[in-house]
């Protein structure tokens, strides 16, 4: 009678299966090279050159890159280090962007760089820089930065 | 004859959850002892129905009271309870859960929300008379969506007396909580009553961590405590009977109110740091929070007349959610005019109606009838799933034949349609092309789909001696519900985007049920093994693609086979001492599609109990006063899918004291509790709150005085 609960005891541990990707896909922005640092100033009516490496232990997905106002401080970066912000004010025409990149199918280590180009009448302040990555399995990976638009 | 007739009719009424709402004083399952878990023996339960079905009485769920009912029932094999917080949980049976099996109270269907992973049953637990629990596939009864099983709860029995009254006060430490429930019912003749009221209030949940990492953030929690989940619950209830000798009839009418802060670091597109003083107060409720409200007006009649036996349910429930959150602006949406993010109106009209006929010496024939309306209106200004509307009906026959005392045979099948109508859904805001122009997107477009689906199942229980064995191989299904055909937006609670299908086909399952009982009269012991098989199994896959910033998930359907079991060794060493051991497994893998070769989501660990209970019969522990002893021993799980974490095992130790004092008709009971005992730190792999990586409660005290006459 002890034996049925050897049997579940004994199924549990013949569970383990290998060979599928359990792991998240890195951003690595830590190269002086990577661009923008945390709280970087990025300037109107000019483009930048976003650059991050990107690694998973199989294979890489897509990213995705998003800049949003955050005048009224709504949230932290994830980073230690919390950059000085200006007084909370009210949107007006703030800039919006999100667009998502491709990555070559397969690869395991990839050094991204996007052309992102500010245009020149939005409203200046603090903003949002966020990074996602995903891996073909569909694991996620993301990056919170804090940048100044001047 | 009578003989005969008796003996076919015991399993009948209890292998049908449509059962005798309000039993006969007879056979009033609180006369048992408090220490008597189930109100038959296994083994004459092994004979009663060829499912592996548990009866629990109320007085053990009031003994194992948690934060909420589900929360309660996790202790049993097999059962699992995904807490979202220290008030809410979602019931799983062996691992499937919201849709893949049914929560029903005496009998009929109970709705839940529309959506969301993030809120609980809406069910009184205060008011519980007893909860049958059927593992495997009880689609005959009920139909689309009883995959995993069927927990039917059962409410109060006509009252004996002029009139009776019990109040129960409740308290625990974790969060703070205080409630309060107190019914009178009274009888004159063949009409009776009862009134319910229930009252709960809880604080800030508290963790074991001072602070949380969510996604890339980090998050401080000041004393230990998860800002901004504290609620609140509200109940009414009222129930009206007559009963004669022949016939049965309960009106029923409940209201559950309940407001639920969200932890507020983690909910919204963003990791807030709001202006609202979150810590100010450890009882308020802050944004965001829901509030629920779920109403039923139901009838349950029942009418004997010889050899047939009529029943017929009736039912309006009627489901609000309102979620309300910071207005905030996200991509091309600007910031919103007021808090209410989401609203939700689900109105469901149900009825149903079930023949039986005892034919001969040997068969117990059974025929039924169910139609269901159902009908969600949405508001706010946040999009997750479109306006439907789902009529549904279902005709189902089934025989239970007595070849003799020791072997009994149960076959039967239903038919069932289902159409469901999506309405279409525009943003209210305009989101600009790459041409220049702007439109109002469409986020659900016009769809009807009608599912049919014929299941059926056939079962043997088989006595031998000390030996008890049942076996059941099934067939149920579930139609795709509107947010896995409509869904098209994003899910502001779970940072990501889900996207429906429209062309997802009925999800099916096969399954083979087996139990073996063995008993010698002081020691029992039981396995429950069983094998699915799901052709088209509907799973939100997490792909690589992003759509509007977020990671894109789609609903997709793919073969997966599960198996598990659960096993029991219950042992009497003398009239004052119990133990039982208890265990559970299961194991399930996707078999094709995308993610071919992992599990399925919210996997629930091996996981071993074993209970000590001490009555020591002394003068002042009076007759039923007990000590109880629970040490749990969880695996770890590391069978995930993305976005899951694996998590690590953990074992928890939980005490639990009483007794109960008479005077005259009195009666007075003291029920302590502690749980996680040791105060570990570990967390819950099918918790809500595992994503964000929130660890579970530390040690709780509970109390509950409860009082009746």
């Amino acid at each position: 009678m002890l034996l049925c609960i050897l049997i579940a005891f004994v199924a549990a541990d013949c569970s383990r299966d290998g060979a599928k990707d359990i792991e998240t896909p890195a951003i690595d922005m830590s190269d002086s090279r990577a661009f923008p640092p945390n709280c970087a100033t990025l300037r109107r009516s000019e483009t930048f050159i976003f650059r991050a490496v990107f690694t998973d232990n199989q294979a890489l997905g897509n990213y995705n890159i998003e800049i949003h106002q955050n005048f009224d401080h709504h949230s932290h970066s994830g980073e230690a280090v919390e950059c000085p912000a200006e007084p909370q004010k009210a949107p007006v025409n703030p800039f919006i962007y999100n667009h998502s990149f491709s990555i070559p199918d397969g690869l395991t280590h990839y050094e991204a760089t996007a052309e992102i180009t500010i245009p020149p009448d939005i409203d200046t302040g603090d903003y949002h820089f966020m990074v996602r990555l995903t891996d073909r399995a569909g694991w996620q990976q993301l990056k919170a930065l804090s940048v100044k638009i001047e | 004859m009578i003989r005969i007739v008796s003996i076919m009719l015991i399993p009948l009424f209890f292998t049908l959850p449509v059962y005798a709402q309000q039993p006969a004083a007879h056979d009033s399952i609180t006369e048992l002892s408090a220490v008597t878990v189930s109100a038959d023996s296994p083994r004459d339960r092994m004979m009663q129905s060829a499912y592996n079905r548990q009866m629990i009485e109320g007085r053990w769920v009031e003994q194992n009271l948690a934060g909420s009912l589900m929360q309660s029932l996790e202790s049993l094999p097999g059962i699992q309870a995904a807490s979202i917080g220290a008030g809410q949980s979602r019931p799983a049976i062996r691992g499937l859960g919201f849709n893949r099996m049914i929560v029903a109270e005496d009998g009929v269907k109970h709705e839940g929300q529309p959506w969301g992973e993030e809120h609980g049953l809406e069910i009184d637990q205060f008011t519980i008379e007893a909860v049958e629990i059927i593992k495997g596939a009880g689609a005959l009864r009920y139909g689309s969506d009883a995959i995993g099983g069927v927990i039917n709860v059962r409410h109060g029995k006509a009252p004996l007396r002029n009139v009776e009254a019990k109040v129960n006060l409740t308290a625990r430490s974790v969060n703070e909580s205080l409630g309060m429930a107190a019914q009178i019912a009274g009888r004159r003749r063949r009409f009776w009553y009862r009134a319910t009221m229930t009252l709960v209030d809880y604080a800030d949940t508290q963790v074991q961590a001072d602070s949380v990492q969510y996604y890339s953030y980090y998050i401080r929690l000041r004393d230990r405590r998860l800002r901004n989940t504290a609620g609140k619950e509200q109940n009414a209830g009222l129930a009206l009977g007559y009963e004669d000798g022949t016939f049965r009839t309960t009106f029923l009418m409940t209201n559950v109110h309940a407001e639920n802060g969200f932890f507020a670091n983690a909910h919204g597109l963003e990791v807030r740091l709001s202006s609202i003083d979150y810590d100010r107060s450890r009882r308020d409720i802050d944004l965001p929070y829901h509030s629920v409200n779920h109403l039923k007006i139901s009838n349950h009649t029942e009418w004997q007349s010889g050899n047939w036996r009529l029943e017929a349910h009736a039912a309006y429930q009627q489901n609000g959610r309102d979620e309300y959150a910071e207005p905030v602006s996200h991509g091309y949406m600007p910031i919103p005019p007021n808090a209410l993010e989401r609203h939700f109106r689900k109105e469901t009209y149900s009825a149903g109606a079930e023949l039986t006929y005892l034919w001969g010496d040997r068969h117990a024939l059974h025929a039924g009838v169910e139609a269901e309306r159902q009908q969600n209106r949405r508001g706010g200004w946040g999009f997750i799933i479109p306006d439907f509307k789902t009529t549904a009906s279902g005709l189902y026959a089934m025989d239970r034949i007595l070849l003799s005392n020791d072997l009994i045979l149960t076959a039967g099948a239903r038919f069932d349609r289902i159409d469901t109508r999506i309405e279409p859904y525009r943003d209210w805001y305009k989101t600009p092309l790459a041409d220049g122009d702007s439109v109002y997107q469409q986020r659900a477009a016009q769809l009807r789909r009608t599912f049919t689906c014929i299941t059926a199942s056939a079962g043997v229980n088989y006595r031998l001696k000390s030996w008890t064995l049942k076996a059941n191989v099934g067939k149920s299904f579930r139609a795709p519900i509107p947010k896995e055909l409509g869904a098209d937006g994003v899910n502001y609670s779970l940072f990501r985007y889900e996207k429906g299908a429209e062309e997802l086909s009925p999800e099916e399952s096969y399954q083979l049920d087996a139990g073996i009982h063995w008993s010698n009269g002081r020691i029992e012991c039981m396995v429950e093994p069983y094998w699915n098989y799901f052709p088209n199994y509907i799973y939100l896959n997490p792909t690589s693609d992003y759509r509007e910033g977020l990671q894109l998930y789609t609903h997709t359907q793919s073969r997966v086979f599960r198996w598990g079991l659960e096993a029991t060794v219950d042992g009497r060493l003398s009239d004052k001492i119990r133990i039982a051991l208890t265990g559970e497994y299961v194991h399930a893998r996707q078999l094709s599609g995308d993610k071919e070769g992992y599990s399925l989501p919210f996997s629930p660990p091996a996981e071993a109990t074993l209970r000590l209970q001490y009555i020591p019969q002394t003068a002042w522990t009076g007759d039923d006063g007990f000590i109880a002893l629970h040490y749990r021993i969880v695996g770890r799980q590391y069978a995930i899918v993305p976005p899951e974490k694996p998590t690590d095992g953990y074992h928890t130790l939980a005490l639990a004291a009483g007794r109960s004092f008479r005077w005259g008709r009195q009666q007075l009971r003291i029920t302590l509790r502690v749980e996680n005992l040791l105060n570990a730190t570990y967390f819950d792999h099918t918790s809500y709150y595992r994503l964000l990586d929130i660890p579970e409660p530390g040690r709780s005290m509970s109390l509950m005085i409860g009082w009746q006459f």
